[in-house]
């Protein structure tokens, strides 16, 4: 019966402490046992008892649900992404401007390496609407 | 046995009907499906704590711990109010889902 018990600890080790936690398991736990005595009683060894228990047991994920063992959520970063693109690129356009005005006036240059920037959060904005 | 994706759907109607019935435990819910069914079809006890914390949030069944004479101290569950108007709501889904299934699996040769 200490195999079932490790077994069952071992089902429920992902699962956060509650007070909810701890009834279901002993109430999962106290079930198990009755079952295994029952197929005990049916002429099966403990062993192989205890091991078809386990294995009719299924899968937890469902179970763990229920217990709100929440999985582990994708945050959304594309807008994120998007507002840093954004303030980047002014930044660095900004940059180009007062270079472009402070050494060289006469020629107007800036505009093609803005257009170069531009990519950055043009990439953004569309993985942003994709997610949305 | 069966597909248990197909019957996934109705658990929730199968034990509220067993505890309908009588007030149960979770090994003789088990016990009592499987005998049901012949064998055909057996629940995973994963699932069926799982069923029992879903049904006892939306509080269609509630619990109480049974006494020895009951035979040990066990954790019984019992149908509310809300739990039986729940069952027979499914039982009316469940024949017109019948009805119409029917009419697209039936008589083919």
């Amino acid at each position: 019966m200490k195999k079932l018990k490790n077994h069952v600890d071992d089902l429920f080790k992902d699962v956060p402490e509650s007070e909810q936690k701890k009834a279901v398991k002993q109430e999962v736990l106290e079930n198990l046992e009755e079952k295994v005595l029952d197929l005990m009683e049916q002429g099966k060894e403990e062993e192989d008892a205890i091991n078809k228990t386990i294995v009719d047991f299924g899968d937890i994920e469902d179970l763990k649900k229920e217990l709100g063992v929440k999985q582990p959520a994708k945050k959304n970063m594309s807008k994120l992404n998007l507002g840093f693109s954004i303030w980047g690129s002014i930044l660095i356009i900004a940059l180009f401007v007062f270079i472009n005005f402070a050494y060289s006036p006469q020629t107007i240059w800036f505009v093609y390496p803005t257009f170069a920037v531009l990519w950055w959060p043009l990439t953004m904005y569309f993985n942003w609407q994709r997610k949305k | 046995m069966l597909r248990s994706d197909l019957i996934r759907g109705h658990l929730d109607s199968i034990i509220l009907r067993l505890i309908f019935e009588q007030d149960r435990y979770g090994y003789e819910i088990s016990k009592e499906i499987s005998l049901r069914t012949d064998n055909r079809f057996q629940i995973k006890e994963a699932t069926l704590y799982a069923v029992f914390q879903r049904l006892e949030k939306k509080e269609l069944i509630e619990s109480y711990m049974g006494s020895v004479s009951q035979g040990g101290k066990r954790k019984y569950y019992r149908i509310t109010t809300l739990g039986k108007a729940y069952l027979k709501e499914m039982v009316e889904e469940w024949k017109e889902t019948k009805e119409v299934i029917d009419l697209f699996m039936e008589g083919l040769k």
